[in-house]
């Protein structure tokens, strides 16, 4: 997982996605999420992640960072289905919901700075918790790097060699114990560093004001779209199920405007 | 093999939001004791351990399906109360990746506390009786102890779900008998069967009751657990041994007394360095 790549989509202005204020985003994913827990129809799952395609693209997010981020769900999903569903059909259900639920976090995740996600959290919880929230975000770009760097130094001096298994696994595991503690020492330091500028006791993430109230009502709106037809084909099931391959048709084709429009942007940028 | 990789709308609501409630009951009290007992000094620990769980549960083992989470390491450093609050940044954050579903954040943040709650007491237990000489082998048997003890507890959770309202659907949306190609406007011009038994009564086939179709096979499912868990439990211990053991001889300070040392002298880094 290269979180300095999720950090840097999160950060930049790429698309229509992220002018969307952080509050209104958290409320359209909490939508999709309850339509993803709502529906027990794969038609309407399989509506919501292609919905959530044409978000992403339409955002103009990196699908090569999007995609795999998703995909990682799906296949703790796919083993879990693989030993538990009692049918193919329950099994790629399960898979949709995950990778649908999984597409929509990591769609707001890349279209999201991080203290504007943490910034509601940071409410509810006590003082300690949202301050950690915050601090270890930080901190894992810190042990990437570091962790990278140390696992380069063990292999230039010959500590990770595929011959000699046992010996790589202690240079690993030895590399590892020894990131753990210049990690604790370098968060100690931050943490000193953090009091002698005025820290006492919390960090305070804003969440910036809203910028277009157009689009913030659309995306809303689309997400209470998506949860009434799940609701609407759960509860109406007798007469609607016959019906369910019709769900994914308009999703479809928001995807496909949305792919249309990318292409267009794109070759209009390619143009001298 | 700790914490739960089951997508949102799998369990079921009386069981995924007590497990909301009960994770924040404990996050709330831990964040409270831990302000009151002066803990505060050790948020900078507590965000790299966290940190350092986050790496480690996003890199995939891919043929185990498995990822090591390094949780007993981490109950061992932070102790009991601040790895209640590590387990819920954790599961926060792998939420916010799309790994581990968001309403299951409150079950996985209970075991993954649970798991390193069990870890630390195993630890503790077992240095004990074994002396501090012996750390890897008691990192190493409080680690399989506590995998296996929570493997276990994921298992009763699936039976749980597997017994009760997740998959006994009412509604039936999941009955291939309804499941068919009907054309709204012409009366069923374009229907077809997609699934057996599609091709039937559409009418006929709704007024059965499906209840039931759905059941998720536990025994399936835990022999699948069983079968492969042990081999991420004996990489893991291996894992949790070597690096406690490397703790162990560093800088024992932090496995005995947990946390910084008052008296600790901080090395500058290299990224002071310019």
């Amino acid at each position: 997982m290269d979180i300095g790549s999720v950090d840097r989509s999160a950060t930049g202005d790429l698309g229509w996605l992220h002018r969307v204020s952080p509050a209104a985003k958290l409320i359209a994913f909490a939508l999709v999420v309850a339509s993803v827990v709502t529906t027990w129809n794969m038609f309407v799952a399989l509506a919501l992640l292609i919905l959530m395609l044409a978000a992403a693209i339409s955002a103009r997010l990196d699908l090569r960072l999007a995609v795999p981020l998703a995909a990682y769900p799906a296949l703790f999903a796919l083993v879990f289905a693989l030993a538990s569903a009692p049918d193919p059909l329950t099994g790629t259900l399960i898979v949709l919901k995950a990778v649908a639920a999984g597409l929509a976090a990591v769609t707001i995740v890349l279209s999201t700075p991080y203290p504007h996600i943490f910034a509601p959290i940071q409410r509810i919880v006590p003082g300690v918790v949202g301050d950690a929230l915050l601090m270890t975000y930080r901190s894992t770009f810190l042990l990437l790097d570091k962790f990278s760097n140390l696992l380069r130094a063990v292999r230039l001096r010959s500590g990770l060699r595929g011959v000699h298994p046992v010996r790589m696994a202690r240079a690993t595991t030895q590399a590892l114990g020894s990131l753990l503690l210049y990690s604790l020492d370098l968060a100690q330091r931050d943490y000193d560093v953090m009091r002698l500028r005025g820290y006492s006791g919390r960090l305070r993430a804003r969440l910036p004001r809203t910028r277009n109230h157009l689009i913030d009502a659309s995306l809303i709106s689309v997400a209470v779209l998506a949860l009434v037809t799940s609701a609407v084909w759960r509860i109406q099931w007798r007469t609607l199920n016959p019906y369910s391959w019709l769900v994914p048709l308009p999703a479809l084709a928001l995807a496909l405007v949305a792919v249309a429009s990318t292409v267009r942007t794109a070759s209009g940028k390619a143009r001298p | 093999m700790s914490h739960i990789h089951i997508p949102d709308g799998v369990l079921p609501l009386m069981l995924w939001l007590p497990g909301w409630i009960i994770a924040l009951v404990l996050v709330t009290l831990a964040g409270r004791l831990a302000e009151r007992s002066q803990v505060r000094r050790k948020v900078p620990l507590l965000a790299v351990v966290s940190a350092l769980m986050l790496v480690a549960m996003s890199s995939e083992i891919v043929p185990l399906a498995y990822h090591v989470n390094l949780t007993v390491i981490a109950g061992v450093l932070l102790g009991p109360v601040l790895s209640v609050i590590a387990a819920f940044i954790v599961e926060v954050v792998l939420a916010m990746l799309g790994h581990g579903g968001v309403t299951v954040l409150g079950l996985n943040t209970l075991m993954i506390s649970a798991e390193m709650v069990l870890g630390w007491a195993l630890f503790r237990l077992l240095v004990h009786v074994l002396s501090r000489k012996r750390v890897r082998w008691a990192a190493f048997v409080a680690t399989v102890l506590t995998l296996a003890t929570t493997t276990t507890l994921l298992v009763g959770l699936v039976a749980l779900a597997g017994g009760g309202a997740a998959t006994a659907r009412e509604t039936g949306a999941l009955s291939p008998a309804t499941m068919t190609f009907a054309n709204p406007l012409s009366g069923g011009v374009f229907r077809t069967g997609l699934f057996s038994g599609g091709e039937g009564d559409a009418g006929g086939a709704a007024g059965t009751s499906p209840s039931g179709a759905g059941a998720l096979s536990v025994r399936r499912f835990a022999a699948v657990v069983y079968t492969l868990g042990p081999l991420g439990w004996l990489l893991e211990a291996l894992i949790t041994a070597w690096v406690l053991g490397y703790i162990g001889r560093v800088r024992p300070g932090l496995l005995w007394d947990g946390g910084f040392e008052q008296h600790e002298v901080h090395l500058q880094g290299d990224e002071g360095v310019r």
